[in-house]
């Protein structure tokens, strides 16, 4: 029996690890290997009818997820056939210049926000797990909610170009044109893609956590696929890239409504500040969208090359050099916006450095190929073409990082014929490659090698078609985003031979979509390995089993079904982790960070409703502010508030029955964890993170003002109410002091100390609020850009006070509820946490508004 | 070589231990590209503030002179990590240009080795970045 005294989150793992040879050796009786089945048959099934729309498990939302982002690239595309007939001829009246502006910046935005960045997360929830040898992703209600936001998102943004009420200032938005625009346009695009964006966030959460903590034992960080490397990356680029995005976002929403001068120059704004913040995150997206499609090539090359891969270190080297240097390289989108010719100077250095990880690790792909005995397989075209359009596509690249190259070219048809080389090369291609290499994985069917080949060859040659005659239309002057162009410029026949080529293109994708669509239910079984590959995912059962892995392994190669031999049958029979759910519940090992090491075992949750209700509720709070309907935007986003609440409160960090559960090979883990033993703590503190960087750049906008203004703060400008200002922020560092000493005090058993805390410690933060409201109500926000950055600084703090406030009011209701216990801590220790980033925060802020400006 | 690193039994609280344990190779292996980071955003913000405020009161002669000192220190510092790092990788000692075992030797090896390339490439990436400093003498 274990130890009451020890905090449940302190419980140690207990037993032998890792197993010996004998142990694995012993067999598990058929009858034992029946009822482990059969329980997690039962407790991992799909729900069926209409609550199969209920499931959360990854296999689930992933085929969604990935299917909805192909739509929306699909319609996409569409968009930008229709753009290529209006271009066919010289005057051509086809479609209304205002349509076409619609159609350019929804093409754009929808292939970025609702395909490119998407599409990896889907593929990833999809594939991470199987990869891994987890059960599931730490958080699948919170993929489950992920998936919800963005089809109601995407939905309402692609949606508007049919009531022809899309945005149209081109998919980077720039001002003054979005926020002079009239129509909800603009409104559109900021709304609906920053809800994106939150979901976007989610999922980066999702998948770091799983990529850190769901391996399976034995699966050190020097052996986990290359996949789950790239995915760490990309992860981590997301927290530091979209922030900036969202702040961007929240400054020129707060312009388009309430008319707040940020980037009108005439009251003291600047339109560069959209552009920085836009950049930064504009670039490493790039990245973002190009890493995790190469991770996919780096899983196909060694399976098509028959051998382990060559310099797996550089390929890590490579990703994790070109995730810090991407974001070196904004500027290289604004040379021509008459920055100091040294400040460019820096941004082409960088530009051309990054060439060095991301040559690397094409080399490190071509030597594996050129050490291996290849078998060109159809995933293994698809990956030749794309190093092909990728090489040039780069060389292209490293062209317009030289920035005396780009004041010619810029904003030209040269542009769009570099920025079209490196996504399909760098992303279109091998994402193809991964679904015809990946779809016996997640479907149990081979897709067709014929058709597969004809969808190759057409995208291939129509691709090239299309866009290699647009270098020279963009060097012969045509700029891009015009919807006609006059007669006699020499170009003419240039754009028709692009616009047959985009058809060709479209059909290559028609038979690609066929394909994957057509019926294969007359198609035979499929091998369960049948590209003879080495990694884990392909232990996977055939016909397919819902429970994920039968049993989680040991790992101690990164080819295990090359290296280990009996692997597959031994997980098969039960042999491993967690063979059986005894309890009835579904889950999964965490285990240690560096070394996988297993700690603990997770309850994940199941299938729920309360995930599309509160997407659906949070769809509201953004999108009804488009039409300026504020009162029920505030209502849905308190329903939201609460259904978020309900699923916590209902389905995470309960007390379990018991405190150790026996996992197999005379292994037993502790079931609960708190603090930093717990996944749900890594996740608080990564979405901080990403919180902090959204706060960093507001700062960073202050700063901004102050270096390109020379009157920021205008002379004999009102400043905010220094007493005011410090009383808010003394409040803060009280209700903050007030947690941290909950938490303490919990844990050393006196509770009711703890909950007069956890009562006082809202009332603190309400009165800092309060404070920091007062303080800046005299200035006119309307008036200059000074006083509306310090109002945005208000806003920012206040909103983030109430979620604080919240969440120490859970903490006392978890407290008085009994699901809060001295034993049990998990979410104190995790609202703690917030507290730490949100005490930071509330100190910054108070210097911004109290401090800095008076010493400007 | 010592592989019986396989066989130990989880602490309590692994991963505080393991930070513990490996704290500095974790954190080394971006050490490297951290520098670069703060090589990037210190130039450009100095030249920024300098270009639009101050142009006009003096000459950009003792900011550049400064930069590239700064930019020395930090080659320094990034030669340094790389070595340590390369000490690590152990490749002199142990003839194994890759360690694709699951053994604790072979990850703390992995990681000098990912540490020293990182070193590399943000060796490389700060001198370009000096390149500017070094080549413009002026704002425009």
């Amino acid at each position: 029996m274990t130890d009451r005294s020890i905090p449940a989150g302190e419980l140690a793992p207990e037993g032998i690890y890792p197993p010996t040879e004998e142990m694995l050796r012993e067999p598990v009786p058929e009858e034992v290997q029946r009822g482990q089945k059969e329980r997690l048959a039962r407790v991992w099934k799909t729900p069926e009818g209409w609550r199969y729309w209920t499931a959360v498990n990854n296999s689930e939302v992933g085929v969604w997820y990935t299917m909805t982002a192909f739509v929306f690239m699909l319609i996409a595309g569409v968009m930008a056939l229709l753009m290529r007939l209006q271009l066919w001829v010289p005057e051509n009246d086809l479609i209304s210049a205002d349509l076409f502006n619609q159609l350019f910046t929804m093409h754009g935005s929808a292939m970025m926000f609702l395909f490119a960045v998407p599409m990896f997360e889907a593929i990833s929830i999809l594939l991470l797990p199987g990869l891994l040898g987890a059960r599931d992703m730490p958080f699948p209600r919170l993929s489950a909610y992920g998936y919800w936001s963005f089809l109601i998102g995407g939905v309402f943004v692609i949606g508007s170009i049919l009531f022809s009420a899309a945005p149209k200032a081109g998919w980077f938005m720039y001002p003054p044109l979005a926020t002079l625009e009239l129509g909800i346009g603009s409104d559109i695009w900021l709304l609906g893609l920053s809800f994106i964006e939150v979901a976007s966030i989610a999922a980066a959460v999702e998948l770091i956590v799983g990529a850190l903590k769901c391996r399976p034992p034995g699966m050190r960080v020097n052996v986990m696929p290359l996949y789950a490397w790239y995915v760490l990356v990309v992860g981590g680029m997301i927290l530091f890239a979209f922030p900036p995005l969202i702040a961007g976002d929240f400054l020129f929403e707060l312009e388009r409504s309430f008319d707040w001068p940020f980037f009108d120059h005439t009251r003291g704004g600047d339109p560069m500040l959209w552009q920085h913040l836009f950049w930064i995150f504009g670039h490493p997206e790039v990245y973002i969208i190009f890493l995790p499609s190469i991770a996919i090539a780096a899983m196909i090359v060694p399976t098509v090359a028959r051998r382990p891969i060559l310099g797996y270190s550089w390929i890590v080297l490579s990703a994790v050099g070109t995730g810090f240097l991407s974001f070196g390289l904004w500027v290289h989108h604004m040379f021509t916006t008459g920055l100091p010719n040294i400040s460019l100077g820096f941004f082409s250095a960088a530009s051309e450095a990054v060439v060095i990880p991301t040559g690397i690790q094409l080399f490190a792909f071509v030597a594996t190929l050129i050490a291996g005995r290849v078998v060109m397989t159809l995933p293994m075209l698809w990956i030749a073409g794309a190093l092909a359009i990728f090489t040039a596509g780069g060389l292209t690249g490293v062209m317009i990082a030289i920035a005396p190259f780009d004041w010619q070219v810029h904003d030209t048809y040269f542009i769009v014929a570099h920025l079209h080389y490196t996504l399909f090369g760098g992303m279109v291609f091998p994402v193809i490659a991964g679904v015809y290499y990946f779809f016996p994985f997640f479907r149990k069917k081979m897709l067709s090698d014929r058709l597969g080949r004809w969808a190759f060859w057409l995208i291939f040659t129509g691709f090239n078609i299309t866009f290699l005659p647009m270098h020279l239309t963009g060097l012969l002057g045509m700029p891009r985003r015009v919807y006609t162009y006059p007669e006699g410029l020499g170009i003419d026949w240039l754009n028709q031979i692009s616009t047959a080529g985009s058809f060709i293109v479209a059909a290559g994708f028609a038979v690609f979509a066929w394909d994957i669509v057509r019926p294969k239910k007359n198609q035979p079984q499929i091998e369960r390995n049948p590209w003879g590959a080495g990694t884990l995912e392909w232990s996977h059962e055939v016909p397919e089993a819902k429970w994920g892995v039968r049993s989680i392994p040991h790992i101690t190669s990164r080819y295990p079904l090359w290296d280990q031999p009996e692997i597959v049958e031994r997980m098969d029979a039960g042999r491993y982790y967690l063979p059986d759910a005894e309890e009835g519940l579904r889950e999964t090992i965490v285990t240690s960070v560096i070394d996988a090491r297993p700690i603990q075992v997770q309850r994940v949750t199941g299938p729920a409703y309360i995930t599309i209700w509160a997407a659906a509720f949070t769809g509201g709070a953004f999108i009804l502010p488009t039409f300026h309907i504020y009162g029920p935007a505030i209502v849905s986003a308190a329903f939201a508030v609460v259904c978020i609440l309900y699923w916590l409160w209902t389905s995470t960090a309960r007390p379990p029955e018991k405190d150790m559960k026996d996992v197999g090979l005379g292994l037993s883990l502790p079931t609960y964890a708190a603090g930093p033993q717990a996944v749900g703590w890594w996740a608080v503190w990564i979405t901080m993170l990403g919180d902090a960087t959204a706060f960093a750049s507001l700062v960073f906008g202050v700063f901004f003002y102050w270096t390109s203004n020379t009157a920021f703060p205008p002379p004999g400008a009102e400043h905010a109410s220094g007493y005011l200002v410090a009383l808010a922020t003394a409040a803060f560092a009280a209700a903050w002091a007030l947690t941290r000493g909950a938490r303490g005090l919990n844990r050393a058993g006196r509770v009711g100390l703890a909950r007069g805390a956890l009562a006082l410690a809202p009332l603190m933060t309400l009165a800092g609020m309060g404070g920091f409201i007062l303080s800046v109500l005299d200035l006119d926000p309307t008036s200059h850009v000074y006083p509306a950055m310090m109002w945005a600084l208000m806003v920012w703090i206040v909103a983030h006070g109430l979620v604080g406030t919240i969440m120490q009011g859970y903490c006392l209701a978890g407290s008085l509820f009994g699901k809060l216990t001295p034993r049990y801590d998990a979410d104190l220790w995790n609202v703690t946490l917030f507290w730490h980033f949100l005490g930071l925060t509330a100190l910054v802020t108070g210097a911004m508004i109290g401090l800095v400006p008076r010493l400007m | 070589m010592d592989r019986s690193d396989h066989d130990r039994q989880p602490h309590p609280r692994e991963d505080e231990h393991e930070f513990a344990e490996e704290r500095e190779s974790l954190w080394r292996i971006t050490l490297g590209p951290t520098i670069w980071a703060f090589h990037f955003a210190i130039s450009y913000a100095a030249v920024s503030v300098y270009c639009f405020r101050f142009e006009r009161m003096f000459e950009m002669g003792w900011l550049r002179a400064s930069l590239i000192a700064m930019t020395l220190a930090m080659l320094v510092a990034i030669a340094w990590i790389g070595w340590r790092a390369f000490l690590r990788w152990d490749v002199r000692g142990t003839g194994e240009f890759s360690n694709p075992e699951g053994s604790a030797e072979d990850r703390h090896q992995f990681l000098g080795h990912a540490g020293f390339l990182l070193a590399l490439v943000s060796f490389i990436g700060v001198v370009y970045d000096t390149l500017p400093l070094i080549l413009l003498g002026s704002c425009r």
